[in-house]
Formats: C-alpha cells, structure tokens, sequence
C-alpha cells in the first residue's frame, strides 16, 4: 500500500502532524488531479499504522486532539520502511476505458474512427497543455516535478502511438470475432466428448 | 484572427497518365496570424509537398495559395523571390548553414541577399542571435556547434528579415530529444511572442504537441484536425462572455 509506507518515509524525514503530512504528499505527487488522498484517510492510515507499532504519538506534540498530535516513526516502522524500499513495486494492470470503449462500439457495430479521432485530440490536449507546463518548470528547483510530468508525456506518446496502431488495422479487427466468455455448461460434460 | 496562409482545392500529381502520384489531393487550409499549426501524418502523405507548395518552392497541380492576400499564382517569378525572401523564413532538418560562414554571417546571408549593409545585416542577425540565447557563439563556425544550436542559427537566419510566416520541415529530424524539445519552444515562441504563423511538418507526437493545432493528412488529403489551445479568436470572445455574464 503506497500510501501508508508514503506516509511511513515522510515521518522517517521528520515528525509531523496529521495535516502536514496530508500537504506533503501531495505535494510530492504534483497535487490531487494527480493522487487524491483525503485528510480522513491520512488519520485513519496514521490510526492503523500506529496500532502495528510503526508509528507512534510524540512526547512534544501539543494535545490530544486529532490535528494537534504529532507523529514520528518507531524502529520497526523503519524496518517495515527500508522492506518497502528494496521490494518491486506492483505493475499496473491493463484497464483501459478507451480499450474497453472501443471493443463495446465495435460490437455493437458502432462506426469507430470518430471515437478514435475524439481520442487523439483529448490525448494530443493533454500532452500540449503538459507540455507548456514542462517548459515553464524550472529544472533547478522542480526536477521531482519535471520527472513525474516526463513519465506523463512518454504514457501520452505510447497512447497516441497505440491509437495510431489501432486505426492502421482497424478493418482487420472489424473481421475478427471479440473476445467472448468461455460458457461452460453446468453439471457432467455429455458422453462421447 | 487576420488570415496569413490561404489554401484552396490545392492539389499537385508528379507524372502523367497511369504512372501519375497524387501527392496532395484538394487541400483547404486557413492559417491564422501568430498561430503554430503542426501538420502530421505517415510518410508520403504530402506534408513536406505542402509545405514547399506554401512556400512558393514548388507549382500546385491545380488549386490557389495566398499569402497575407496576395495569390501566388498571379506573382511573377522576381515578386515570388521578393515574397519569399522578406516575408517567409525557412527552417530544415539538416539547417543548411554554410560552413565558411560564422553563425552571425549566417544569419545575416537574408539581408545581405536582400541588398542590406553588410554592417547592419550583421546588428539584425546579433540581434536575433541574441533572442536565441546564442549571442556568445556568435563567431563559431558551424561545425563548431552542436545540433541545436546550429538549429537555433537557423532560425535566427529564418527570422532576420521578420518574416510573417516561419515555414519548418522536420526542424527537429536530426536533433536529440532534449534540443528538440528547445527547438519547438523557441518556435512556440515565435508564435506567441513575436506573432509570426508558424507551419511545422513533423511525424513526433512530443513536438506537434507545441502548437496550436495540428491537422493531419493521409494521402494526400486532411483526414483530421485537434485544436490544442484557444487561437486569439476564441480567447477574445471567452473574455467577452465573462465580461457580459458578470
């Protein structure tokens, strides 16, 4: 879970409040269009984590109350830290609502090359207004932000080329059958097969 | 939007009879003032013909080109040279600079071609060099530039003359992904700064993504069109809207 070792590390830089660590966050994923993540999921997240050890209330925190307790990371929580680090991260999985879009419409004999086009235009946006922001950014101060926005343009390039890809051959994919379910037929298979 | 490039039912076929190529196939297009226009698509879709047949390098088949109102058809060859050279610029690939001149002299060769004082030609092209952030290599040959700057020498040499209109084929064919990506800032920036059209054929979907709009052509033919950002037009008419609604 990224978000709880997330907050495991920016308690490993320093101790800190609830909604500090809330603001660093998301700073650190370029904002909430990015990575929404709500303060009560920061609390309920430091609640968990403190019940396994790996975080615990410090003795110069102001009060009681939610915003006013402040958080620091214990020895196994740097453990449970460093594990994280040095383990691969889990690949995304193939969810595509554009792929998902395109199989539906073909199916239901939709003509397909407007929806393309209306793609390539909303991802050819995107890339122009990332681009404006690329050049904007100051590579002395804001490299964390230029990379993560660099990861963003190579996804829209890969997606413009796929779109490209997917109108070259659309007329053999208009011939091929979509992929159907294997329907299994319930109780024991007929004699002979 | 005051309309710089026009083009109508513009075609052009290489060879006759059953050996003939259609490279361009009625064409419509209207560039705005201070816009960047990208034209896309595979190779052989007629882009580069395009943009020659807009910069008067090449005859249409059939068809009509105007430039800032003046049909290209009904100039003689001297007006289509005075046209070409004081109000187009060009950009290439391979930036086509002369290797016996410095990058200033390069790009003070328009003027100088143009009758300018060899002194004041040279002011201009320190000039541009300096926009592009290339005064200090001012007195380099160019094989004593990288890439990108001999690209940016290019364009300074495209911009000397202040043309309307910057014409540029692959301007990043031949450069890495990092002077690519200052290339068509600095030819956003044309667009946006110093107000002159810009027409870019290109095949990378990172640099196309600079313009304002992309057009895409597949034999020969306009097969699609993205508008990237509001033109001047749009913006003007999204302020008065907000004015009004308040």
């Amino acid at each position: 879970m990224p978000v709880r070792h997330a907050l495991l590390a920016l308690l490993a830089q320093q101790p800190r409040y609830g909604y500090e660590l809330h603001a660093a966050f998301e700073a650190l994923v370029g904002g909430q269009q990015n990575w929404d993540l709500k303060p009560a999921q920061v609390y309920t997240t430091l609640l968990r984590l403190t019940e396994a050890g790996l975080v615990r209330l410090s003795e110069s925190g102001e009060g009681a109350e939610t915003d006013k307790r402040l958080f620091e990371i214990t020895p196994e929580g740097q453990k449970e830290l460093q594990n994280w680090l040095h383990s691969e991260t889990a690949l995304e999985p193939q969810r595509d609502a554009f792929y998902l879009k395109l199989m539906l419409a073909l199916s239901i004999g939709e003509e397909v090359r407007p929806i393309v086009r209306v793609q390539r235009t909303a991802l050819y946006r995107r890339l122009h207004q990332l681009t404006t922001q690329r050049q904007e950014a100051d590579p002395r101060r804001e490299l964390a932000k230029i990379l993560l926005m660099d990861k963003a343009v190579m996804h829209l390039e890969a997606d413009l080329r796929w779109l490209d890809m997917i109108e070259a051959r659309l007329d053999e994919v208009c011939q091929q059958p979509l992929p159907q379910p294997e329907l299994r037929r319930r109780g024991r298979p007929a004699r002979g097969s | 939007m005051t309309t710089i490039v026009r083009v109508q039912g513009l075609s052009r076929i290489y060879g006759e009879g059953d050996t003939a190529v259609t490279a361009l196939d009625r064409v419509n297009l209207e560039v705005g003032g201070g816009e960047f226009l990208a034209v896309m698509g595979p190779s052989g879709c007629g882009k580069s013909t395009l943009l020659h047949l807009i910069g008067g390098l090449d005859h249409p088949s059939a068809g009509e080109i105007e430039i800032e109102g003046k049909k290209l058809s009904q100039l003689d060859d001297a007006h289509l040279t005075e046209l070409r050279r004081r109000r187009m610029g060009f950009v290439f690939q391979f930036f086509n600079l002369l290797p016996v001149l410095t990058a200033v002299e390069n790009a003070a060769l328009p003027l100088l071609l143009d009758g300018v004082k060899p002194r004041q030609a040279n002011e201009k092209a320190a000039q541009w060099l300096e926009q592009l952030g290339l005064i200090e290599r001012s007195g380099h040959y160019p094989h004593q530039l990288s890439g990108g700057q001999q690209q940016r020498v290019a364009i300074a040499r495209a911009m000397v003359t202040e043309p309307a209109l910057l014409l540029a084929d692959e301007p990043t064919g031949n450069l890495d992904s990092r002077a690519s990506d200052e290339i068509a800032g600095l030819l956003r920036k044309a667009a946006s700064d110093w107000g002159r059209t810009v027409i870019m054929v290109t095949h990378d979907p990172r640099i196309a993504a600079f313009a304002d709009r992309i057009v895409f052509l597949k034999d020969g033919r306009v097969v699609d069109e993205a508008r990237l950002s509001a033109n001047g037009h749009e913006e003007a008419q999204m302020v008065k809207d907000r004015m009004e609604a308040l």
